[in-house]
């Protein structure tokens, strides 16, 4: 197989975004405290959302917005079918179908739940990508309330609210790393594709493409679908290393969160999605130590709760205003270091 | 039968609210191609405004409801002014996340200063009375939400086609660029959009605060969602659109309500949407979106 010009240089720039993932990942594993680790798990969870929320937005630029929907479909299937008999027994006493009666090993629950994410986001792509640019933007809100609303509504399945807890903890910051280097080759091969190149043409140019024979409609539902299957990732990723999960974190707030982290970066490239992710991630993190009301020279600040919420909607109104495109706009990282 | 007739003003009432919401995105989107996440939280606005009123100024509600109108507007045009301007003619996307951005930034603003408890205002509860009529048992809430309903779009409608900035809006609506060349200050049709807008926020809050009670830093969300909802599946863009959508999502939801077992509850609006989805199906643009070829001019 012989990869064209631009598939070779998005090979070497998903390497390079390779090397400095592991490279943040070997620097936690052997500096970071424990509460530390944990905040860069969740930042590579929110790589791996990102990432996956930048293969629809980002090249077919239709703005998603039921994300965490899917995540927490995931997670969710995952949980279900990974959790032991006896745990479940207790968190689940009700589950009808026999729910609470099996349990599988990681690899096949994670497979399942695999499974179960691209059936319901093929479902629900089909209808989404028959709609123009607003209309499948609040179609997809929709999407999220109704998820959200299931979630909260099959209590004996879901747990609602409360903690769906007892799932086995076997993911480590390493196994996190190494998806999300799978990811990023994924994503940036998935751009530079026959598939990515007419879905980002007809993006710019809709009636252009579809007069050179590009099926936009099937194109757009190839990566909704293969968007759905990587945010299934992310929240399997995130119930193996919590052990815990509930309705609460796939909603809105996690939307505002992984969307300012790719509005920021730039949602036209795999790049911008990993530079937004971290610069928001590490970013929030000092703005959420403001929030709690720290001392700083002697001087007590007051408790600002909201903070953190100001400044992810300034960063999404700045970029808007200031630069639509994200600060990395159209360059991947390997054409910012290469002269042009 | 009077269980019937009872339903059906139960679906009415609650079309003229959804219909009162959308047609305060529709107008705006339909001057400028913008989709207005940040409605919600005008309305939230003009509910803490009520708040402020009735609890420094005065128990009079007529005050109330006008300094929350008043508040509203002023807001809605602000809005134009700090956030919008500089997205005014960038595409359909950057605009709809700006907006987004918008309503985060006021929804932690009252997280912030305000609270994020709800709070009550009683001032309104006189609006919700039980009335007889023809033998059929209804809120007067719901007579005043209907006959406002019918009272804006007349005005509306009157205004749209009487007047001088009425045709230049909806000449903006198909032209923008035409309407400027023709002397018509683009920055007066803007905000003369965005102040409708925000008067029926205004409107929409008054009631919301009646029937709920309480201000709270989502209190605008749910509703603006229906909104939303109301304006994809009549058209986004068309003022009889959002009109129809708000209607039509008011007794899809009635009937929902009707129809679904009390233990289904939980999962009206899931069944709600759905069923809008179907909507979209048929016609993925909304019902009466205007005819437009893709890659005539936008």
């Amino acid at each position: 197989m012989t990869l064209t010009q631009s598939q070779k240089r998005g090979f070497f720039g998903a390497c390079m975004l390779a090397a400095i993932l592991i490279a943040i990942g070997v620097v936690t594993t052997f500096f970071a405290s424990n509460y530390q680790l944990r905040l860069v798990y969740s930042a590579f969870v929110n790589l791996i959302v990102v990432l996956g929320l930048q293969v629809f937005m980002g090249n077919s630029r239709l703005t998603n917005l039921s994300h965490s929907a899917f995540m927490g479909i995931g997670a969710y299937a995952a949980a279900i079918c990974v959790t032991p008999v006896a745990m479940k027994q207790i968190a689940l006493p009700d589950a009808p179908w026999g729910l609470n009666a099996f349990a599988l090993d990681p690899v096949t629950s994670a497979i399942i739940a695999l499974i179960v994410t691209g059936i319901v986001s093929l479902a629900v792509g089909v209808f989404i990508v028959r709609m123009t640019g607003t209309g499948a933007t609040i179609a997809s809100l929709a999407v999220l309330v109704i998820v959200h609303s299931i979630f909260l509504y099959r209590t004996d399945i879901f747990k609602g609210n409360q903690a769906f807890f007892g799932i086995p903890q076997v993911f480590s910051l390493t196994s996190i790393v190494i998806l999300a280097v799978v990811v990023v080759f994924i994503v940036r091969g998935f751009r530079e594709s026959p598939w990515g190149v007419m879905l980002r043409a007809s993006a710019d140019d809709e009636t252009g493409a579809a007069a050179m024979g590009v099926n936009v409609r099937r194109l757009r539902l190839i990566a909704w679908v293969l968007s759905g299957l990587i945010l299934a990732t992310a929240g399997i990723a995130y119930a193996y290393f919590l052990g815990t999960i509930s309705a609460r974190p796939f909603y809105f707030n996690h939307v505002f969160l992984t969307l300012a982290m790719l509005i920021f970066g730039g949602m036209r490239t795999v790049t911008g999605a990993v530079l937004g992710t971290f610069a928001i991630s590490f970013g929030l993190e000092i703005v959420r130590w403001l929030e709690t009301g720290p001392k700083v020279i002697g001087i007590n600040l007051p408790e600002l709760l909201g903070l953190s919420g100001i400044m992810l909607g300034l960063v999404i109104v700045l970029t808007m205003a200031l630069r639509p495109v994200g600060v990395m706009g159209d360059r991947e990282i390997e054409e910012v270091f290469s002269k042009r | 039968m009077e269980y019937v007739a009872q339903q059906v003003i139960n679906a009415l009432s609650f079309g003229a609210e959804y219909a009162l919401l959308a047609l305060g995105l529709a107008i705006v989107f339909s001057v400028m191609g913008l989709v207005n996440f940040a409605h919600g939280e005008v309305i939230a606005v003009g509910g803490y405004t009520m708040v402020a009123f009735a609890a420094l100024v005065t128990a009079n509600p007529l005050i109330i409801i006008v300094g929350a109108v008043a508040a509203t507007a002023m807001t809605s045009v602000a809005l134009e002014r700090v956030a919008f301007r500089p997205v005014r003619y960038a595409d359909p996307t950057t605009g709809l996340l700006t907006a987004f951005g918008v309503s985060i930034v006021l929804q932690n603003l009252f997280l912030l200063f305000i609270s994020p408890r709800p709070i009550a205002v009683t001032s309104l509860y006189f609006l919700d009375a039980p009335v007889m009529l023809f033998g059929v048992q209804i809120s007067s809430l719901q007579i005043f939400e209907s006959v406002t309903t019918v009272v804006v779009i007349v005005g509306l409608v009157l205004f749209l086609q009487k007047t001088t900035l009425g045709l230049a809006m909806r000449a903006a609506s198909l032209d923008f660029e035409m309407v400027r060349l023709t002397g018509i200050r683009a920055n007066r049709v803007f905000a003369l959009a965005f102040l409708i807008s925000g008067l029926l926020a205004g409107l929409a809050s008054v009631f919301i605060m009646a029937r709920r009670g309480s201000v709270d830093p989502h209190f605008g969300f749910n509703p603006v969602l229906k909104a939303f909802v109301a304006c994809v599946v009549g058209g986004f863009g068309s003022l009889p659109g959002a009109v129809l959508g708000g209607f039509l999502l008011g007794a899809v939801e009635v009937a929902m309500l009707v129809l679904l077992p009390q233990d289904y509850g939980g999962l009206k609006d899931a069944f709600v949407f759905g069923i809008i989805a179907l909507v979209l199906v048929w016609r993925p643009d909304g019902i009466l979106s205007p005819a437009r070829e893709k890659g005539d001019k936008q």
